[in-house]
């Protein structure tokens, strides 16, 4: 099912669509947002200025960065009494990255996110399993109105609690699952552990997946787990976007498509940030269209994919992103969590007790992420007995998980261990190989 | 008193070996090594002859190393003897972190050397009961 007219449109009409909103969009917030008019003021653009889609390159970019020096809600456009939703994300340092919603912006969100369930293959029949971490993330929040909106009956389970998870999926007739991929195939393993085949023993058909990205040998390995006649579709989002509903893959499996009539894509070169053609690998930068609490212009996502403007199989004539192929940046997505090396550097910096260096270890463990950070012990007085070794280490963990929302593993290490670099240093390494 | 030096070490071939050959090449005298089994990193323990020059080599060497009192007592190797040491401990409600052991040369009586929080107490209370304490001089 094709849950909205906007998806099937021809080109030109999409298009005509686009400029009219970004015109409204640009003027709304030159009006009301001064960081912007600050930066158009600066790059020498007046809203009149944009006559064509093509004038939206003039336009300066809005990063990440831009959140941490206006937070919390310096990019707002509205006042507070008009804001009926906020959610957060991590931020680069250590303040979270804040969004809100006018009543319109969870309107709209929500459609947004009831398309991506309708291209997923979702329908009113379907009992959905929301296994993403409810709270300030989107994405829980998000999938759960967007489904209830196609009517499907919605069971809030959050993460973790297997053996609760299992227990719902069979007596509840569970049919969709909501989770991000690598919980999936965790979840399906345990499953199987218990001797329930989820192809007979279970009713579940359609996963829905998001939080991170799934890798084409990720599915794979999904089939295997739940059944190869399971349908198992990704979508995109971000928080700053809106959350989920960005968009989303059909079950044809081409790409994901965009919600191009509330969100318009560009591909740039990240490094000389010029705007590429259509099927060329670069930096996606989305420009937000209608949206009222906190419009957003040339949003660069960091992440790395390309475009492809042919119509699908399906119907739907709006562009695809190709699945992710990595970030511009150095963004961690740890189980969902989208993670920061400098917000483990602001923690790590404040514990007297261990030095400046460090080195953050990613492996995929029983399908599930784990994130191992080395660090130098400086102070001898931490000698005297083991119980105080342990207690840093617990000390580090608490305060990382209060920063990133994120278990974390320490390892103490003597000083002068860890590799010095010259110039731009390479802390992280990441061993998840497609995500298995 | 016993001036005890710890070294941090981590759990993997060889780390003690360069804690050892670094006091080897200053020429310092080990007297007695403890360690204990433990997963990732370990805290290495040693009474030597000279604990601050050891300290020297080996915070030059880049080690964490830390210089702490012990408390070092003769035993005469009598059945009963430990027994009646931790005892006086226990009594005077004293806690024992560690405890581990050596032999001073020339077949005198062995050292049991252990760590308490409570080092004026423990010290108190065995010099009361008129058990030998050993000083680093006697080493």
């Amino acid at each position: 099912m094709i849950w909205s007219k906007e998806e099937t449109l021809p080109r030109s009409e999409i298009e005509a669509i686009q400029l009219t909103k970004l015109k409204e969009t640009v003027r709304y917030i030159y009006d009301r947002v001064k960081p912007y008019r600050d930066k158009m003021d600066a790059a020498g653009v007046k809203p009149d200025d944009i006559r064509t889609l093509d004038d939206l390159r003039r336009l300066p970019f809005t990063y990440k960065a831009d959140f941490r020096d206006n937070y919390p809600d310096g990019l707002f456009a509205v006042d507070k009494k008009e804001i009926v939703r906020y959610h957060a994300s991590s931020g680069t340092t250590g303040k979270p990255t804040v969004v809100g919603y006018t009543r319109n912006d969870l309107d709209m969100w929500l459609n947004n996110v009831a398309r991506l369930a309708c291209m997923g293959g979702a329908t009113s029949d379907d009992v959905a399993q929301i296994s993403f971490g409810y709270g300030t993330f989107t994405g829980a929040l998000g999938l759960h109105g967007g489904l209830e909106k196609i009517g499907a009956s919605v069971i809030p389970m959050s993460s973790g609690n297997t053996n609760k998870q299992i227990m719902f999926l069979q007596d509840m007739g569970v049919t969709l699952l909501v989770a991000t991929p690598s919980y999936a195939l965790h979840l399906g393993e345990e499953i199987r552990k218990r001797g329930i085949d989820p192809e007979k023993d279970l009713k579940l058909r359609i996963g829905l997946f998001g939080g991170e990205g799934m890798t084409e040998p990720m599915r794979d390995e999904m089939h295997k787990v739940w059944g190869k006649d399971f349908i198992c579709t990704q979508n995109y989002g971000m928080s700053e976007l809106c959350g989920p509903g960005v968009a989303g893959e059909c079950t044809e499996l081409c790409g994901m498509h965009i919600n191009e009539d509330w969100f318009i894509p560009e591909i740039i070169n990240p490094e000389t940030e010029e705007v590429l053609p259509p099927g060329e690998l670069g930096e996606l930068v989305v420009t937000c269209l209608g949206k009222e609490a906190l419009p957003l212009v040339r949003y660069r996502t960091g992440d790395l994919t390309r475009l492809m403007y042919e119509p699908c199989r399906c119907g739907r004539t709006t562009a695809r992103m190709e699945n992710l192929s990595g970030r511009a940046d150095d963004m961690l997505v740890i189980r969902g969590v989208n993670v920061f090396p400098t917000q483990i550097e602001e923690v790590l910096f404040k514990i007297d007790e261990i030095g400046p260096h460090y080195e953050i270890l990613v492996e995929r463990k029983n399908r599930l992420d784990v994130m191992t950070i080395t660090v130098e012990l400086i102070d001898d007085r931490l000698l005297d007995s083991y119980a105080k070794l342990s207690e840093l280490e617990a000390r580090i963990q608490r305060a990382l998980k209060s920063q990133l929302g994120l278990a974390t593993q320490i390892r103490l290490v003597a000083p002068n261990s860890l590799k010095r670099f010259e110039g731009k240093a390479k802390r992280v390494t990441d061993l998840r190989k497609d995500g298995l | 008193m016993i001036r005890q030096i710890s070294v941090f070490v981590e759990n993997e071939p060889g780390s003690m070996m360069k804690v050892t050959s670094v006091l080897t090449e200053s020429h310092i005298n080990i007297r007695a090594i403890s360690t204990f089994d433990t997963p990732e990193f370990g805290i290495m323990r040693l009474v030597v002859d000279e604990p601050q020059r050891a300290k020297e080599s080996l915070t030059a060497k880049g080690f964490v190393t830390r210089v702490n009192r012990v408390i070092g007592v003769e035993l005469e190797d009598r059945k009963g003897n430990l027994n009646q040491m931790l005892k006086i401990l226990a009594d005077g409600e004293i806690n024992v972190n560690y405890i581990y052991s050596f032999v001073i040369r020339e077949g005198r009586a062995p050292v049991m050397i252990f760590h308490t929080d409570d080092y004026e107490k423990a010290e108190k209370v065995l010099k009361e009961a008129d058990v030998k304490l050993i000083e680093d001089t006697e080493l």
